[in-house]
């Protein structure tokens, strides 16, 4: 293990740092619906397994994945709002709606696995990587891939908080997500930003969902996984703050890489849960929250 | 402009408003008085729609205002300063200021008002970039007030506009309501406290128990024998 070039671990954090950028995602869409309506969402990681098998249908009809992953969020926003119109929605207005929208949404989650195991098929599909070929920098060698989902995340995360931070709708969303009483008070369309906040966090999912579809393949049951790891990052970084969840999620990525690093890969659950045992028993509000 | 007729408003089994009936002129200050629990608060969330009436109408300016959700009252002119201020504590000052302009029907001058609010609370200025929960009472109490303002509205609701503020404040917060209503807009805000209501209130209304007791002018009501009983329980 001393003897390990200083390269492989660069390249390890790297990796980390890409993996953890797709958690940022995942995350980053919980802790959006969680901050704004208190809801937890559990059919989360079934919007990631709908961006899956959306992208793998659109790049296997030779859509060009530059057009296929924007309309892949595009997709999984409209079903992302339809799901809280439909649902959520009537849910948020009744009394005991904490527990009945954890109950509605997994049974959602339930629903939408089954549905893809009926119309998607139980087999495990592949989608080709979008784009081929190795990055070197030195030692260091990357897929061009994993340097394409970086990107991807980075652009994405970046858009979300200047949508957050400098519209006229990422103001109504904060707003709403401080105190929605004060918000309707203001004339902002409460209900209405609930829709819009659940179908840009079904896309921020979406998206993850299309970007990993070529490391993993896709199947009725990838979204589990990756809806437990999205939890971890919004209890890392604090329960529903946005940028609390990107980097909750960066640093899970690198420490499990570091972790499988110096182990192996059977041990990378375990230094993502350790993770977040550390972090809750030193600041149980997460590393974003606000101390109660 | 404001017309509420037999008006009940109930939490669940629990009635809170039994046929109250108010009105409000253009351009008045107008207390809703009454001991704690009385139902006061009730009146104006009413009026914005955070709580539902059982039965009975309020009109705003003749419509109907039962069909408006709240997010639509502050678009036609209704604005309200909540109890405890209920500022976005995490966003600026000026964010906060900002979004209550958000009604599409008064977006367009939001710069030009934002300018007049200014004016009258030159803390907006000098803070507007600090979070605004990180502000003190009375001056969180002025940023709740140009929010309500940013709305242009010709009623202005005021739950409990003194709570918890000292009394220097509680004179700097009439000067600006004077000032305020100076423009014609009218104000209708709640208070315990009568002496202090009529420093300010042209007119005002006795709540007990969720009922209506008494309406009147000033003069008329710090002599009543009604106020003396239900505040003293002689």
């Amino acid at each position: 293990m001393t003897a390990m070039p200083i390269a492989l671990y660069i390249e390890q954090i790297v990796n980390g740092l890409v993996a953890g950028s797709m958690y940022a995602l995942v995350g980053g869409g919980i802790a959006l619906i969680y901050g704004t309506m208190r809801v937890l969402n559990m059919a989360h990681g079934e919007f990631y397994m709908m961006g899956g098998y959306a992208a793998f249908y659109l790049v296997g009809r030779a859509v060009p994945p530059v057009l296929a992953i924007p309309l892949v969020a595009g997709l999984l926003f409209l079903v992302g709002a339809a799901v809280q119109r439909l649902t959520v929605h009537y849910l948020l207005r009744q009394d005991g709606w904490l527990f009945a929208c954890i109950a509605a949404t997994l049974g959602l989650s339930i629903a939408f696995q089954n549905l893809a195991l009926i119309v998607f098929g139980e087999d495990y599909k592949t989608v080709p990587y979008y784009v081929e070929g190795i990055l070197r920098l030195g030692d260091i060698r990357l897929p061009l891939q994993r340097v394409l989902m970086l990107l991807v995340a980075v652009g994405t995360l970046l858009a979300m908080g200047f949508l957050l931070k400098k519209t006229r709708f990422g103001w109504a969303l904060r707003a709403t997500s401080q105190d929605s009483d004060a918000a309707s008070v203001c004339g902002i369309p409460v209900s209405r930003v609930h829709m819009i906040t659940f179908g840009l966090s079904a896309a921020l999912g979406g998206v993850a969902g299309a970007m990993l579809a070529p490391i993993y393949s896709v199947s009725p049951w990838m979204g589990l996984p990756v809806l437990f790891k999205g939890f971890v990052v919004v209890v890392l970084g604090g329960l529903g703050s946005f940028p609390g969840a990107i980097v909750g999620g960066l640093l899970l990525g690198i420490v499990e890489a570091l972790g499988v690093q110096i182990t192996s890969a059977e041990w990378r659950d375990v230094f993502g849960f350790a993770l977040m045992i550390v972090v809750v028993w030193a600041r149980p509000w997460g590393l974003f929250g606000k101390a109660p | 402009m404001l017309e509420i007729r037999g008006l009940d408003v109930a939490y669940g089994d629990y009635q809170v408003l039994w046929d109250v009936s108010i009105d409000v002129a253009a351009g008045e200050i107008v207390a809703i008085l009454g001991p704690n629990g009385s139902g006061k608060s009730t009146v104006l969330k009413a009026i914005i729609g955070l709580c539902r009436a059982r039965s009975g109408t309020i009109r705003f300016e003749g419509n109907d205002l039962a069909r408006l959700a709240v997010h639509d009252r502050a678009g036609i002119g209704i604005a309200m300063v909540m109890e405890r201020r209920r500022l976005f504590p995490a966003m600026t000052v000026r964010e906060n200021v900002l979004l209550g302009a958000y009604p599409a029907a008064v977006r367009h001058d939001a710069e030009a008002r934002l300018g007049w609010v200014e004016g009258l609370f030159p803390i907006l200025r000098e803070r507007g970039a600090q979070p605004a929960g990180r502000l003190s009472g009375g001056e969180q109490q002025m940023v709740a007030i140009a929010r309500g303002l940013m709305a242009k509205p010709r009623l202005l609701l005021m739950d409990e506009p003194y709570l918890g503020l000292a009394p220097k404040v509680v004179l700097q917060i009439n000067d600006i309501i004077r000032r305020i209503n100076a423009e014609g807009i009218a104000v209708v805000f709640n208070e315990q406290n009568v002496n202090l209501s009529f420093a300010l209130a042209h007119r005002g209304y006795l709540l007990e128990s969720g009922r209506l007791m008494l309406g009147g002018t000033g003069q008329e009501m710090l002599h009543s024998d009604v106020v003396r009983r239900v505040y003293l329980g002689e």
